[in-house]
């Protein structure tokens, strides 16, 4: 072990003399790290925005008239929330910041299958991103997320274009990611680690990243046929120009439901890494897991068409794909089912990333549960474009994804930079998360169901109660987020030095040191076990020696 | 399978890169313009297809069949030659044909949908 074949700096150390060539060895990295540590910014700072956006509405719905803005301005403040959310944090956030880190950490391997490739994608989002931002300050988008036609493509004034462009761009930021990750994952595994040794969250990369190749190039082309009837007035979707508006939401959800796969299925390889190591246990039924992530990614491509239950789309197709949704919850619950079973005599401890890992398994079971209502014609038919839409999915997007990418951040944070945070902060600004997410989002359920709809912000009196009840929920979880980023900065300065493996994880990204060296590993690991490779009386040592305040 | 092993560094470990082809497998010169001959002469039967069906009136449903079919042929070509799909490893083939069931299944599901959209609907609740 005291032989290095490389240099031992870790991957943040810089020895460059002038502030000119640091920004440049940032900014021309190829390192898979350095490029991550790039993105965990650059998303944050967008998670940040989308926030301010969604507090202006929060603020706004307090009252039941349209007191702080107008129609119109409210109408292009849930789109800025929604556009930035969507494209610029949920899509990117766990592959782009944790699976670009962990990839190759995991795989035992020195960097991804294109470095170069990878840098480029960084670029195409950071282009993106200024194209929806540029939009935002020329007045924003009035559309929605969704970009419906012939709203979209005829009637709207608004920046249209360059916020689809923005899309667009950021696209193929995904593909790039998507296409490094398949390759990396097929040819760059390190000697004896075979595909069912591989830990989960690299199962869930692949399954994501299959999604992103498929999937991605279909919302490209749907937004430049927007672009191009909105131009030159080529009649696509625009019935009055002899197009079919029904055709866009087709192209735009074919991707769109599956892009809801691309923000959840990276949360769920992040919970099964936590939910075992924090239970001091093998998961339990890995190829179950596995596999129910390539059963999801695969089955996700055929149930678009329960986003058009009432688009005049033909009512048999809607009965099919009523059908097909409701199978999607079966993988799904075999998930939740193997994480409860890997829970059941494991030595549990209530560390940060594994609070979040509890938070995420019980809101996540919410939004997929009501994600079968929703799959129902008859009750969708009766919620439609109401809150209990709007709660459904931030239950699964936020109570989802964002719980796994907060806790993965946690976890693995002692690896990116070396250092502990504070623990006890962490505890609680994941309980206040916990608390603040759902008085915002619960009381949406019972909106939604009584009729409110969404995207108004003038609303019968009656409502009021709940709405201020979610305003106030909404600057709960606003504390809750903004208490990480003051602990974690904090941490890269006084945090306690965090060692190679604080948790007693195993998997190879806990073999290197803390930070990894620019090239990952000394020598390339050769892998003799299974992943979680726990031994059986592991839980039941630990628990036995278990005193307050011992470490794990 | 020991002369795979020209890949530089990382390349050559890893159990899963099973020498499928060795190192890069190569698409003639002459294949290239075999298939460029067969793409113009597949261009110049859309055009011949088009024309006759306008002097015989062929339904227009055949006509549109006959020039996707020979659409079809044209991409698979491509696909197959100019895209080395044909000489590229298995994982890649795969990935291949993915994006084309992919594909197929947007297309298909669609079509579905206009096809049985002026269906009349089922009926209403029993009296
Ligand atoms: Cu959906």
């Amino acid at each position: 072990m005291a032989t290095t074949a490389l240099p031992q700096r870790g991957y943040l150390h810089d020895d460059t003399p002038h502030l000119g060539e640091w920004i440049r060895s940032w900014l021309f990295t190829v390192d898979h790290k350095r490029i991550a540590i790039l993105y965990l910014l650059a998303i944050n700072f967008f998670f940040l925005l989308g926030g301010l956006a969604a507090t202006f509405v929060r603020i706004e719905l307090i009252t039941p008239q349209g007191d702080l803005m107008s129609s119109d301005v409210y109408n292009r403040m849930f789109t800025l929330h929604g556009v930035i959310m969507i494209f610029f944090f949920l899509i990117p956030a766990i592959p782009a910041v944790l699976g670009n880190f962990l990839l190759p950490l995991m795989l035992g391997a020195r960097d991804l299958a294109f470095p170069r490739l990878n840098l480029l994608s960084w670029y195409l989002y950071m282009f993106g991103g200024i194209f929806a931002l540029s939009a935002a300050v020329l007045g924003g988008v009035d559309t929605g997320w969704t970009f419906y036609t012939p709203f979209s493509s005829t009637y709207s004034n608004s920046n249209v274009i360059l916020t689809i462009t923005g899309a667009f761009i950021m696209g193929f930021s995904s593909i790039a990611t998507g296409v490094n990750f398949i390759a990396t994952t097929h040819k760059m595994r390190a000697p004896g680690l075979t595909w069912f040794r591989l830990p989960l969250f690299v199962w869930a990369m692949y399954a994501t990243s299959l999604v992103i190749v498929l999937a991605t190039p279909v919302v490209g082309i749907a937004l430049l046929l927007v672009a191009i009837e909105r131009l030159w007035g080529v009649g696509i979707f625009d019935p009055a120009l002899g197009g079919d508006p029904l055709l866009f939401q087709h192209l735009f959800w074919f991707y769109s439901h599956p892009a809801v796969y691309i923000m959840i299925l990276p949360a769920f390889g992040v919970i099964s890494e936590l939910i075992s190591t924090f239970s001091r246990k093998r998961i339990f039924g890995y190829e179950f897991i596995a596999f129910s992530s390539m059963a999801i990614a695969i089955l996700g491509f055929l149930v678009w068409g329960h986003h058009m239950f009432v688009s005049s789309q033909s009512v048999y197709s809607s009965l099919v794909f009523s059908f097909i949704t409701m199978l999607i919850a079966i993988p799904s619950a075999i998930k939740v089912f193997n994480w409860t079973a890997t829970l059941y005599k494991g030595s549990i401890s209530y560390r940060t990333p594994m609070l979040y890992a509890l938070g995420f398994i019980g809101l996540f079971v919410i939004g997929g549960l009501t994600g079968i209502f929703l799959g129902v014609v008859a009750i969708d038919i009766h919620v439609t474009d109401t809150y209990f839409v709007v709660a459904h999915f931030h239950y699964v997007m936020v109570g989802g994804t964002i719980m796994a990418y907060l806790g993965g951040i946690h976890f693995w944070w002692p690896k990116m930079t070396g250092r502990m945070y504070n623990e006890i902060w962490g505890g609680i600004s994941a309980l206040i998360i916990f608390v603040g997410f759902n008085m915002t989002f619960f009381p949406q359920f019972v909106l939604g169901y009584l009729g409110m709809p969404r995207r108004y912000h003038v609303y019968p009196e009656e409502f009021q109660i709940l709405h201020v009840l979610s305003s106030a929920g909404a600057t709960v979880l606003a504390v809750g987020f903004i208490i990480p980023i003051i602990y974690l900065m904090l941490s890269l300065k006084t945090g306690r030095i965090a060692g190679d493996n604080p948790w007693d994880a195993t998997g190879l990204e806990w073999k290197t040191t803390s930070p990894p060296p620019t090239h990952n590993f000394e020598a390339i690991p050769v892998v003799t076990t299974e992943a979680y490779a726990y031994p059986p009386e592991a839980a039941a040592r630990d628990a036995a020696e278990w005193r307050p305040g011992s470490p794990l | 399978m020991a002369k795979t092993s020209t890949t530089a560094g990382h390349g050559a470990h890893g159990d899963g890169a099973h020498a499928e082809h060795a190192a890069h497998a190569h698409i003639s010169r002459g294949t290239y313009y075999k298939v460029f001959a067969a793409l113009m002469v597949l261009m110049a039967l859309t055009v011949g297809a088009w024309w006759i069906e306008g002097i015989i009136a062929l339904p227009r449903l055949l006509g549109v069949a006959i020039a996707m079919a020979i659409a079809i042929a044209k991409t698979t070509l491509i696909i197959l030659y100019f895209m080395h799909v044909k000489v590229s490893e298995r994982a890649t083939q795969l990935y291949a044909g993915a994006a084309f069931v992919g594909f197929a299944i947007m297309v298909i599901i669609t079509m579905a949908d206009y096809f049985a959209r002026g269906w009349p609907p089922p009926p209403g609740p029993l009296p």
